[in-house]
């Protein structure tokens, strides 16, 4: 197969990224050199194994509580993943509905839909997910639902505008004049055409959500104390800052790279998978 | 001392590594106060001569030799501030697309200020003031204070060839200036270009795909095709006696508006592409001549250096390319039931504004009947409401008040109403969906209700395909790999699926170059015998209506005029408007 994505040095760049994060997060348990809540009191502070002072049983050395580093990372991969995934999915699949609805149909549902978006994006999102997140309490779970409730709106408010150019077009009416549905319309005909931003958008989403998820935990309103989170461990190193450095860049490091990997693939997707722009590069 | 002059010019690219001319023994000279027409089709290069002149051509393409050369200057190796001090001020350019040409922020005063400072008018305001007035724009004070939107296509055509008329330019650059713009329009613009051409002796290059037009307006007329010149000889005696097969095709591919109705001549194919051109040895028009001979394949045909010119072997043969009269339409059985029928339909939009609520009348009170089989014309000029009928007709658009009846039924229901009336779209690139394949295009109406075996929805695209004259391999494409034409074959390919009783059709073969119109129009004719649909064809060509409806509707803001069979109309107009209509269609 040697479909156009393929070949797209973002799209490659990306998912090698993610690919790798993604192992990390499968992979935790076998990877993982300790329990990630394992504290061991003795042994806090502890530089990586290579500098002076490191110990080889902790690779990357250990937080202020004597937590290994590395394995923290390595399963904070799995919440950053799991919060990604699930809140991208849920604000695309709200927005993209409410927008289809909005632009397809316009009038008074457009109207309707469009101040519910104006309204909603007014707070905002920071404070609006933590306001939620201190009256629904921490957890995965509510981490996610906090964030789809923030982000529809972005979903809601770009897809419309394309929904809109698209439903003007003939062949939208053509579809209609030969008998389609409202609901094999918008399926059929403006769906493929909106795909491809609602791809770009997800992935972009994507990477939003790990850092809000980053956010949240940062503050104390994410995941839970008991679950590690890069957010959590760049909030633990704080206070040594000074003395272990590395304990605040190495999750830094960790959410830059996954966040790089969402924008790279969304972005070299987006390219590759606009018919428009790949006919226009093939004439 | 020509104004103008290109001696053997030649402009190239780069196709997969190799050089390919896009223009090629290019030779022609302007006189100072003369019109020449460069005539061709789309890809025959003819934008590229105005983009050459100013130095613009497209990147990756560059004069790769030959000259240019403006009076004793050379246009190509000119330094580049010699070049824009001669733009504008000696050399004037009147573009394409007048609405998108003037700039939508500033108001027509600012922007003619800011040219006139540039070509160091002092009394700038009076001027502009005198500019507009020259070019006919009644309440040139009011037409200042405008913004482009404001203003019709055919103000901002005005606007834009006072702005290259005021700086008495010596060569005019006219590329398609009419092309955007409604028949009455366009007869009134070209006839202010040769105006002030004859007032002030000023040499235009007038580019036009319209042989038609271009006879009537230039002294002479350069024909191009595929990058070549084909023939190049005065206006009056290259129109009335073609020596190129090429000019003669153009000549006989376009309807006429007087006389009997001839069959269309359909070149078959297209015009080559660059990457077949490469291929090509001899003639490159030889795979389409309706009087090839042996040797048109094997050497090129060189054009004579003077006079009447033609770049063919047997210009002799020309004169003998001829299509017999066609059939006389035949008028709708006495008894043939009505498909359509509208009374009093009315069409009123509003529009909320904060304060106020403005109401725009687009349709008024229009009584339209199409009977079985028959091919009804609807004409006007643009904003005349005859797309609103079209969507009104289609279902597409609801009346504010009036009825539409479909076979006799007032309000038939959807699923009957899609059997009935199918539209084809004026625009193929938005009528066709660019992520679908042709075959599944074609065949959409068959999955409306789900029960269709992908075995039977391929058999009927390449049935559909058939009809239309296209390939049944073409099912496999997407619209984004086909030509115009063949875009709009499929477009009418989709329409045809449920074999509709009526089929309106909104201004299909606009913006489609002759051979391609003849080759669609003739195949419509064909179908129509074939399917006996009926039609309503709203068109801004006259001669396209005359040449396939027996009925014709004329519309002017909203309102229809006048109506009755094609020829009394046509020959005898009882409405002004009519006349108007008609007096602004070039001559045969």
């Amino acid at each position: 197969m040697n479909a156009p994505w393929l070949r797209s040095g973002r799209v490659i760049a990306g998912a090698v990224l993610l690919l790798a994060v993604a192992v990390c997060a499968v992979a935790a348990p076998a990877l993982a050199p300790h329990d990630p809540g394992d504290q061991d009191l003795l042994n806090i502070l502890l530089p990586p194994s290579w500098m002076n002072g490191g110990d080889p049983s902790y690779p990357l050395g250990t937080d202020s509580l004597g937590r290994c580093v590395e394995s923290r990372l390595l399963f904070g991969a799995r919440t950053a993943l799991e919060v990604a995934f699930f809140s991208a999915l849920g604000a695309g699949l709200v927005g993209t509905i409410l927008a289809h609805v909005a632009g397809y149909f316009g009038g008074a549902v457009d109207w309707v839909i469009g101040r519910a978006v104006d309204i909603w994006m007014s707070f905002p999102p920071v404070v609006l997910s933590l306001i939620l997140m201190v009256g629904l309490g921490t957890g995965t779970d509510k981490v996610i639902l906090a964030i789809i409730l923030v982000d529809w709106t972005r979903f809601c408010r770009v897809l419309r505008s394309e929904v809109i150019t698209v439903t003007r077009r003939d062949y939208v009416s053509a579809a209609r004049l030969l008998g389609y549905s409202h609901w094999q319309t918008v399926t059929r005909e403006i769906l493929p055409a909106t795909r491809p931003l609602l791809i770009t958008l997800v992935s972009l989403e994507m990477g939003i959500a790990v850092v809000v998820e980053a956010i949240l935990s940062f503050v104390g309103l994410g995941v839970g104390a008991n679950q590690p989170a890069w957010g959590q461990m760049i909030a633990d190193a704080r206070q040594n800052v000074a003395t272990s450095p590395l304990g605040l860049v190495l999750p830094m490091l960790a959410i830059f790279l996954c966040v790089a990997g969402f924008n790279l693939l969304g972005d070299g997707l987006r390219r590759a998978l606009d018919s428009r722009q790949t006919a226009v590069r093939s004439a | 001392m020509s104004l103008l002059r290109a001696e053997g010019l030649e402009v190239s690219t780069t196709l997969d590594g190799r050089q390919a001319r896009v223009l090629r023994d290019l030779t022609f000279s302007l006189q100072p106060g003369q019109i020449l027409g460069l005539v061709g089709e789309s890809g025959a290069g003819k934008s590229m001569i105005g983009r050459a002149i100013a130095s613009d051509l497209p990147a990756g393409f560059a004069v790769s030799a030959g000259s240019l050369r403006y009076g004793h200057e050379d246009l190509v190796a000119m330094p580049r501030a010699r070049r824009q001090g001669l733009l504008g001020r000696e050399i004037a350019f009147i573009p394409q697309e007048p609405m998108a040409s003037l700039n939508p922020v500033l108001t027509v005063r600012q922007q003619m200020d800011e040219h006139l400072r540039r070509i160091g008018v002092t009394d700038r305001l009076a001027r502009a003031r005198d500019l507009l007035a020259q070019v006919g724009l009644p309440e040139p004070d009011a037409v200042l204070q405008r913004y482009a939107h404001q203003l019709s296509g055919g103000m901002c055509q005005r606007v834009l060839i006072a702005m290259a008329f005021a700086s008495d330019p010596k060569l005019v650059i006219a590329d398609e200036p009419t092309t955007a713009l409604d028949v009455t329009i366009q007869a009134r613009v070209i006839k202010l270009i040769a105006d002030l051409q004859a007032r002030s002796g000023t040499g235009v290059l007038f580019i036009t795909h319209d042989l038609r037009l271009a006879a009537q307006i230039c002294d002479d007329v350069l024909v191009l095709y595929a990058g070549r010149p084909a023939e190049r000889g005065p206006a009056r005696a290259l129109f009335k006696a073609p020596r190129h097969p090429y000019t003669a095709s153009l000549h006989l591919a376009a309807p006429g508006m007087t006389g009997p109705r001839h069959v269309l001549l359909a070149l078959p194919h297209q015009m080559p592409g660059l990457r077949q051109i490469a291929g090509m040895t001899g003639c490159r028009f030889a795979p389409r001549c309706p009087v090839v001979q042996a040797d048109c394949t094997v050497t090129e045909p060189v054009m004579a250096a003077a006079g009447h010119g033609t770049a063919c072997h047997h210009p002799d043969l020309a004169g003998q390319i001829a299509t017999p009269e066609a059939a006389p339409i035949q008028p709708a059985a006495k008894r043939a039931p009505e498909v359509l029928r509208t009374s009093n339909l009315r069409r009123v939009f509003r529009s909320r504004g904060f304060f106020a609520t403005s109401e725009t009348v687009a349709v008024a009170d229009a009584d339209i009947v199409v009977h079985e089989g028959e091919f009804v014309g609807l004409v006007g000029e643009s904003g005349s409401g005859k797309s609103t009928v079209a969507r009104l007709v289609a279902g597409l658009d609801q009346p504010s008040s009036g009825q539409i009846l479909l076979d006799g039924q007032r309000d038939m229901p959807r699923a009957l109403r899609r059997r009935h009336v199918q539209m084809v779209f004026q625009d193929p690139q938005s009528a066709l969906n660019p992520r679908h394949r042709v075959g599944d295009i074609v065949t959409q109406a068959m999955r409306v209700d789900g029960h269709s075996q992908p075995a039977d929805r391929t058999a009927r695209a390449a049935e559909l395909l058939a009809q239309v004259g296209l390939s049944p391999e073409i099912a496999g494409r997407t619209p984004s790999q086909l030509s115009g034409g063949q875009r709009q074959r499929v477009n009418i390919a989709r329409a045809l699926c449920v074999v509709p009783k009526l089929l309106v059709a909104d201004e299909i073969v606009s913006g489609l170059d002759v051979s391609v119109q003849a080759q669609l129009l003739d195949m419509l004719l064909e179908l129509r015998e074939r399917l006996g649909f009926a039609m309503l064809l709203i068109s801004h060509d006259l001669a396209v209506v005359r040449y396939l409806c027996a009925r014709v509707v004329v519309m002017h803001r909203g309102a229809i005029v006048e109506q009755g069979d094609t020829d009394a109309v046509f020959t005898a107009p009882q409405h002004d408007y009519t006349c108007t209509l008609l007096e602004a269609v070039p001559p045969d």
